[in-house]
């Protein structure tokens, strides 16, 4: 099957990571998506079949790409909490899964605990917890309104 | 308004009452290795449709048929567009069929959760 012409497929990825990062996945409507993305509808669902594909492809572009390097900076500094904390707003699409999408759908629930996995093996568990706390609050503090 | 289930290997769209009359089809089976996703989207009825036939469409009472758009076929069978479910396809007759049914959350969850991805 052809890709539509000007339809990049990594840049929609890499767009669809900061949209859901930024509102949960059920807050995100098609319309939203075809706005937000630039694309048009039928090009979303030829590319990736469904909301819930292009949300699959784009949690495991960024646990790949964002999330996982970011794990290996950690793991190779010495201060490997600084470092994710640091990092901020990286962290926030794993949130959000975890709390949101994780527990309702197997694929998701299972990409997200490999991860949490990695994350209590460079840090340890309790300090793991901790960091997500940190960065859930942290979340707080940049909204003004 | 159609019904959803899975029968085995396949995804099975039955089309209920009436409707069979406007849409000119009364069931669609479609192999599950053939169904790429499932979507709950109302704003998919707000979109141009494309060329019908056949079928009948009067804009918010009914759109139901095979509408040609894109050189693409689609299969429409909505009257109420919140409760629109957009199911998309690939080797088929169809690229995306476009139905109502009664609750669109648990209809996508059923089609996810057969889809291999």
């Amino acid at each position: 099957m052809g890709r539509p012409k000007g339809f990049d497929e990594q840049e929609v990825t890499r767009a669809a990571v900061a949209l859901f990062a930024g509102r949960a996945y059920d807050g995100l409507s098609v319309d939203d998506l075809v706005t937000g993305l630039g694309v048009h509808r039928n090009s979303l669902y030829k590319t990736f079949g469904s909301k819930r594909g292009l949300y699959l492809t784009a949690l495991r572009w960024y646990l790949a790409n964002e999330v996982e390097p970011l794990l290996a900076r950690a793991a190779a500094s010495d201060q490997p909490r600084s470092v994710l904390l640091e990092a901020g707003e990286t962290l926030d699409l794993l949130l959000l899964a975890a709390a949101e999408q994780a527990p309702l759908d197997a694929e998701v629930g299972a990409l997200i605990r490999t991860t949490l996995s990695r994350l209590d093996a460079v840090l340890g568990s309790s300090p793991a917890n901790e960091l997500l706390g940190e960065r859930l609050r942290a979340r707080l503090r940049t909204d003004d309104r | 308004m159609a019904t959803v289930s899975i029968d085995g290997e396949s995804l099975v769209v039955e089309i209920e009452g009436l409707d069979k009359l406007w849409a000119l089809k009364s069931r669609l089976v479609i192999p599950l290795t053939n169904v790429r996703g499932a979507t709950a989207d109302p704003g998919v009825a707000h979109e141009p449709k494309g060329i019908r036939a056949p079928g009948a469409y009067i804009p918010n009472v009914i759109t139901a048929g095979t509408f040609h758009l894109d050189g693409e076929k689609v299969f429409w069978d909505v009257h109420d567009a919140r409760k629109a479910v957009v199911i998309a396809l690939a080797d088929e007759k169809y690229a995306r069929l476009v139905v109502e049914v009664d609750d669109p959350r648990a209809t996508v969850e059923l089609v996810e959760r057969a889809v291999r991805r």
